[in-house]
């Protein structure tokens, strides 16, 4: 039995033969048709059954009648059928009318029975192959066994033969489940003792056996394929691998023999074409799946990680590796062995017939002759495999795999010396490989070398150059017999033309590595700043040194680019300490000298500067090399250092590398102070460089500034514009002042023809501005003044002033330049003041209800003499008094207002004036006057005024006269004072006429006159004492300084009242008086009580009483105290027990001190007596004297 | 056959950059010479190793779209062959730990030696030597701990060995982390939950 039968059974006999013919329905020809048709079905199953094979038959028959005839059709088709003694069931009928739709289905319901048919023809053979085996007995040859197309078999070889055969009918029934069984039982058997174990392996049959065993065991993992058993399979397909390893290992001629290989590469191409064939549902490359899961039964076990099935390019990957181990067996055997077998002793082949397996493989002299020629092309079926496999894992996303498959491919082409293909295989490799990237340096580093020797075979210049280029660096292992000089990368290669290579940033792994620092963060335009390339080489070491041509560093910004040229003897010798060499570079503009052609056709904005600078550009072996380079900034802007570019030039080829700065590792950050020690620049980004715009020469002064400017006077405030340029300056100014309430000022170009209207600012929102006031040009080192005129500003404030100047010089309109100055305006009020308004005791008599000419006699005065009040002296006061009482009839009060004033200002202030403007209601009539002493109007300094200095306080007192204009007016009124101080600023320099005063005016809270309660005024006059001389009288010698109190009761209101006046005794004084009294006041008028006080002499007390500004100024008649000391010149405060006490309402009135009188804590007044001049003599003999 | 158990061939640490940071090679036991030696060249296992990031792009897509295994063991990545199967691990910041597992790296008396006689009688009995999904989980776990422990130096500066931009990175060189693998590396083989 070999691959015949299966063919005899898969291929040639069918299990039913499907017959077409035509139903004729003429009915003249219908018989005729009929019997032939079924003198043929039966001529054809009796050929059938002579072939011995159970074929069925089924007929179609195509009627051409329509079908509504059917019975008679019928009848002919039952006639047919028996006389061809066909099965019902394979009988059909196909109507000739019908529609493709109804045949298609009828052919898929004829199929579908058919199935059924074929399925019946297929179990009937397994049946049979069954009942054969259960018989048990080896069936007699059938052909003499000496024919040698036929072997006799044993009982266990007709078994597996039987098993076999039920598999396959299974198999042919998809009844997989049987079939594997089956498949497995005959494995089983044939590898079994009785047969494998027992045919000798020198034996022909040894390899049918095995090549049996391998059928059987594909048949078995299809099964299992498309059983879906994906697990089973792989571990089928492993242990078959297994046991056949086991068993030629054991009985064969060992498995570390090229044949083995050959056949374990085979093995596992079989699966992955397997796996192909059965079209594995979770291999679609969409899936992504790189292996299946187990499945469920063997999901709890534990499984070889193999065991799980992967996708055929793992398959192939295996096989490859095979192959390839396939092709270093042979490579291994030696030349006797490779002799073919008519060149070579007898004996030699019977033992290489021992030694090498040769199953489904070449002899040894086919498998790697010894002349080389012919042979098995190994390299070929590895490269095939690996390619097969490559193009699996790129279809599912396995880059890198496919990557390593790539270069397993290439090196398998090197080997066959297939340069071209390898440099297209890895060239695509080697640009873009994630490897370099990544930092699998030694990938990268096989991958270089492996392309770099295709290259050298095949010349491509290019590719060499940027190989050598990158494999300088240290990164890579060193190659011992590598001269490592890119000089000689291109010995042995004469390419057609220089080659010129170019390589991006990125590109490959340079083993260069460069950075730039600037030193300083900022610059300014028309300055320059010091920068530093470090270039740092990390070339292998004993490489020879590279010498690069020219580096080119690129700037962002107006910077344009450096250039950097080799001098092998620069001028400067650089610093060398360790590995770092240090050198200054000095830059020319290459612009002053011979490419200024070059450079002036290009368009005139896009040139960019370039610097040029010679220097020793030998880069060495793990050498940082440092240029330190003078950058000229011209514009304003960021400039940053970019990139780089190295151009390397030999005579056999030109490179270029292009570094970026700032990628990560290339960023550093270190100075080198010199060549030993480096410090560290803490910025951010040092590679770039802020450049300032030019800073403007042309300043603004203000000469005259103040801290402060005071309220109510007009500012001007002076500048200077000074050009320091070197050019003359067409120069505009803007001015802004920004604060709350700013005021429109005005401004005054000094020197210039000032215009009838000088130019103001508006105002908008708090800001008062002026823009664009041109100053016309200022020439080089030339002033300009500017004034400023701000009008009195009433409210003390701060403001910014912001003067901004515009200029262009003249050589150069193009760039503006601005220059500002930002200063503060402090406005402050210069005074402050507080006041009290004192009750004084009017000396005019209040008007009398009773007395006719009183109240009426003169009415109708003019109310406007208010206005005439301002200027009035004390003589002018009495006869403005009288008018008073005779044009106003009202009652009257007076009133003494002290005003305490103090300067704010930072500096001396000379105050020329102070008055107080009066404001009250129609129907009251005031007038002031001021108090002597307020001002003098001659200082002992210089001018007019008083000179106050900062922070010292001076008071004011003004006397008020009011009266009402009639007396049926009773209602309180108000009265409104401002107080107004006239000052000038202290120009010492200046003469008086110049002096501006201004006017500062103060409001004074409201004060209310007039009301309607009672009050008690309390005033005091001192008696002087009599001298002696004047005294006639015998009795007393003289008599004592006696003090008058005077108690004025007031009653403004329009009822009766009853006071009562008590005063008590005390032992600080005598008095005389009533000391009860009663006092009843008609309406709207007063009454007073007098009373003498005599003070008590007695050892004066050391009382702590201040000299209050009210009892120590408020005292005109009060000789000068000396010193302002009361107590010391003996004058006392006594306090008389007076009491005021309305009757009716049973209230204690509270007695109002007036002039040289005060008030105590409790309420109670307190009188000013003065100190008598003649004490010492009072004092000795006085009796004192008790009143009443 | 039966009578190999696997080990660890090669334990690999890959940076976030897909970058090698450690790879630790340990040799298998050669039933021809009867001694132990490396299955591959370091450029071999380099290359097995930069192959399975393949897989764990492939995975890390996958789990993206599906929004499953987030718990970094990403198991089986794939078997090289019927010897070799690498297992991979992603912690959160990306770096990632690879095991090649070598399935016949040790001789049974290998194992005797290490104490494991009792576990192995009793599996030898079973069909296949092979591994279940779990075992790795300690070699993980140890390697990440290791890992950790490497962090934990105040000197070592992850962004040097993978710069957040930018590629490759400086490889490990800490001297315990290396023998802290090599230990991982030697002690395991299946059935130990512990390293």
């Amino acid at each position: 039995m070999d691959a015949q039968w299966i063919l005899k059974h898969q291929d040639l006999v069918p299990s039913v033969l499907l017959c077409f013919y035509d139903l004729v329905s003429d009915p003249t020809l219908a018989t005729l048709c009929d019997n032939r048709l079924k003198t043929d079905l039966n001529n054809l199953r009796g050929l059938l059954s002579q072939s011995g094979y159970k074929t069925r038959l089924a007929v179609v028959l195509f009627s051409d009648q329509d079908t509504h005839s059917v019975d008679s059709v019928q009848e002919r088709l039952e006639a047919i059928r028996r006389a061809c003694a066909i099965d019902a069931k394979s009988l059909f009928l196909a109507p000739s009318s019908e529609s493709p739709d109804e045949l298609e289905r009828m052919a898929e319901n004829m199929l579908t029975t058919l199935y059924g048919v074929a399925i019946e023809y297929f179990r009937d053979l397994g049946r049979h192959s069954r009942k054969k085996k259960a018989r048990g007995v080896v069936p007699q040859p059938t052909v003499p066994p000496t024919s040698g197309t036929s072997q006799t078999l044993s009982q266990a070889g007709w078994n597996v033969r039987y098993d076999f055969k039920s598999a396959m009918f299974a198999e042919y029934r998809l009844e997989l489940g049987n079939a594997l069984l089956s498949f497995e039982q005959a494995y089983e058997n044939l590898l079994g003792p009785e047969l494998l174990e027992a045919i000798p392996s020198w034996s022909p049959r040894w390899n049918e056996a095995r090549f049996l065993a391998d059928v059987i065991a594909v048949r078995c993992l299809r099964c299992l394929l498309w059983n879906g058993q994906h697990s089973a399979a792989a571990r089928r397909w492993q242990s078959h691998r297994d046991r056949i390893a086991e068993f030629v290992d054991r009985r064969g001629r060992g498995i570390s023999n090229y044949g083995w290989k050959a056949w374990e590469a085979r093995w596992a191409i079989i699966m992955a074409n397997l796996i192909e064939r059965t079209a594995v549902s979770g291999f679609t490359p969409a899936t992504m799946n790189l292996y299946l899961q187990p499945e469920k039964n063997v999901m709890g076990e534990r499984l070889q990680p193999w065991e799980m099935l992967h996708h055929t390019g793992y398959w192939y990957h295996l096989a490859a590796k095979h192959l390839s181990a396939r092709r270093n067996l042979a490579h291994a055997m030696s030349e006797d062995d490779r002799r073919p077998p008519s060149s070579s002793p007898a004996s030699h082949v019977a033992n290489n017939a021992f030694t090498y397996d040769t199953y489904m493989c070449p002899d040894p002299h086919d498998e790697y002759p010894l002349n080389g020629a012919g042979g098995v092309d190994h390299s070929r079926m590895i490269v095939d495999c690996l390619k097969r496999a490559r193009s699996e894992f790129l279809k599912r996303h396995q880059f890198r795999f496919a990557a390593e498959l790539s270069l397993e491919c290439a090196k398998e082409l090197a080997l066959v010396r297939d340069w071209k293909r390898v440099v297209e295989l890895l060239r695509s490799l080697w640009r873009d490989m994630s490897f370099r990237s990544e930092g699998w340096v030694a990938i990268a580093e096989d991958l270089s070398w492996a392309l770099r020797s295709a290259a050298a075979a095949v010349g491509d210049a290019d590719l060499i150059i940027a190989i050598d280029w990158e494999l300088l660096g240290q990164n890579f292992t060193r190659r011992t017999n590598w001269h490592y000089d890119i000089t000689r990368s291109l010995e042995g290669i004469a390419p057609k033309s220089k080659p010129s290579v170019h390589i991006e940033h990125g590109e490959l792994l340079p083993f260069v590595s460069a950075s730039f620092v600037f030193r300083d963060e900022e610059g300014k335009a028309g300055q320059s700043t010091r920068g530093q390339l470090a270039i740092k080489s990390n070339a292998q070491q004993g490489s020879a040194p590279v010498v690069l041509k020219s580096i080119e560093i690129e700037f962002s910004g107006s910077v344009g680019r450096v250039v950097l040229q080799h001098q092998a003897g620069a001028a400067t010798e650089p610093r060398k300490h360790g590995s770092v060499a240090l050198s200054a570079v000095s830059l020319t503009d290459a612009a002053e000298d011979g490419a200024k052609s070059e450079v002036e056709n290009l368009d005139e904005s896009n040139r960019k500067l370039t610097l040029r600078g010679n220097a020793n550009l030998t880069l060495l072996p793990s050498q940082t090399t440092v240029f330190g380079v003078d950058i000229p900034l011209r514009e304003a802007g960021e400039t940053r250092a970019v990139s780089l570019k190295l151009s390397f030039e030999s005579e056999a080829f030109d490179l270029q590398q292009s570094l970026y700065f700032g990628s990560g590792i290339n960023s550093s950050n270190l100075w080198y102070i010199s060549a030993s020690s480096t410090k560290r620049i803490a910025r951010a980004i040092p590679l770039s460089v802020r450049v300032l715009p030019r800073p403007p020469k042309l300043k603004i002064k203000a000469p005259a500034w103040k801290d402060q400017y005071y309220n109510d006077e007009p500012i001007q405030l002076e500048f200077e514009i000074v050009n320091d340029e070197a050019d003359g300056a067409l120069a505009k100014l803007d001015v802004d002042l920004f604060g709350e309430d700013t005021p429109v000022f005005s401004i005054e170009v000094v020197g210039q023809g000032a215009g009838d209207a000088l130019p103001s600012s508006t105002v908008v929102n708090d800001e008062s501005k002026l823009r664009g006031l041109s100053l016309g040009t200022i020439e080089s080192s030339k002033a300009l003044t500017v004034r400023l005129n701000v009008p009195p500003i009433e409210r003390s404030n701060r403001y910014d002033l912001t003067m901004r100047v515009t200029y262009h010089l003249s050589t150069d309109p193009g760039t503006p330049i601005v220059q500002t100055a930002l200063l503060q305006l402090n406005v402050v009020n210069p005074f402050e003041a507080n006041y009290d308004l004192l009750p004084r005791v009017h000396p005019d008599p209040w008007p009398s209800m009773f007395d006719y000419n009183g109240v009426n006699g003169l009415s109708g005065g003019d109310d406007d003499g208010n206005d005439g009040s301002s200027g009035s002296g004390n003589a002018a006061h009495a006869a403005s008094t009288a008018l008073t009482n005779m044009s106003h009839k009202g009652i009257s009060q007076a009133w003494c207002l002290v005003t305490r004033y103090a300067s704010f200002a930072s500096e001396d202030l000379r105050v020329v004036n102070v008055d107080i403007r009066v404001q009250t209601a129609r129907t009251v009539r005031c007038f002031h006057t001021k108090q002597p002493g307020v001002l003098p109007l001659a200082d002992e300094d210089r001018g007019r005024g008083r000179l106050i200095r900062p922070r010292t306080i001076v008071e004011a007192a003004f006397d008020i006269d009011a009266r009402k204009s009639t007396l049926d007016d009773r209602s309180p009124s108000t009265l409104d004072v401002s107080f107004v101080i006239k000052w000038t600023r202290c120009h010492p320099d200046t003469s008086s006429s110049e002096v501006v005063v201004n006017t500062t005016t103060l409001p004074v809270p409201r004060f209310t006159l007039f009301g309607t309660e009672p009050r008690v005024l309390a005033s005091v006059s001192h008696i002087p004492p009599n001298p002696p001389s004047l005294n006639k009288d015998n009795s007393s010698p003289r008599t004592p300084q006696l003090t008058v109190l005077h108690v004025i009761i007031e009653n403004a209101s329009a009822h009766f009242l009853t006071f009562g006046v008590s005063m008590e005794p005390s032992d600080e004084f005598a008095f005389s008086g009533p000391k009860q009294t009663t006092l009843n006041l008609l309406p709207v008028s007063r009454r007073s009580v007098t009373y003498r006080l005599l003070p008590l002499p007695r050892p004066p007390p050391p009382t702590p009483t201040p000299t209050t500004p009210s009892a120590n100024k408020a005292l005109p008649p009060t000789p000068a105290t000396p010193g302002g000391g009361a107590d010391g010149a003996g004058g006392t405060w006594i306090k008389p027990g007076l009491v005021v006490r309305d009757k009716y309402f049973q209230k204690v009135l509270r007695v109002i001190p007036t002039e040289g009188m005060k008030l105590d804590k409790d309420g109670g007044v307190l009188i000013w007596i003065p100190p008598d001049e003649e004490e010492g003599e009072a004092r000795s003999g006085e009796k004192v004297e008790a009143a009443e | 056959m039966a009578t190999a158990i696997p080990s660890i061939a090669c334990l690999g640490v890959i940076g976030r950059n897909n970058n090698p940071l450690h790879v630790a090679i340990f040799p298998s036991y050669d039933p021809v010479t009867n001694n132990f030696a490396p299955v591959r060249t370091p450029l071999q296992f380099s290359l097995l190793l930069s192959s399975t990031l393949d897989v764990f792009e492939l995975r890390a897509r996958h789990n993206a779209a599906t929004g499953v295994g987030l718990s970094g063991d990403f198991g089986l990545l794939h078997a090289v062959d019927e010897r070799l199967a690498a297992y991979g691990f992603e912690t959160n910041t990306g770096t990632k730990f690879v095991v090649l597992v070598d399935m016949r790296g040790r001789r049974i008396d290998g194992a005797i030696a290490a104490g494991l006689v009792d576990i192995k009688e009793k599996r030898l009995g079973a069909v296949a030597v092979g591994l279940r999904e779990g075992e790795m989980k300690p070699v993980f776990k140890a390697m990440q701990t290791a890992y950790v422990k490497l962090l934990q130096n105040p000197f070592f500066d992850p962004d040097e060995h993978a710069p957040p931009a930018g590629h490759g990175g400086k490889k490990i060189t800490s001297r315990k982390f290396a023998d802290d693998m090599r230990r991982i590396g030697e002690t395991w083989t299946p059935g130990v939950t512990n390293l």
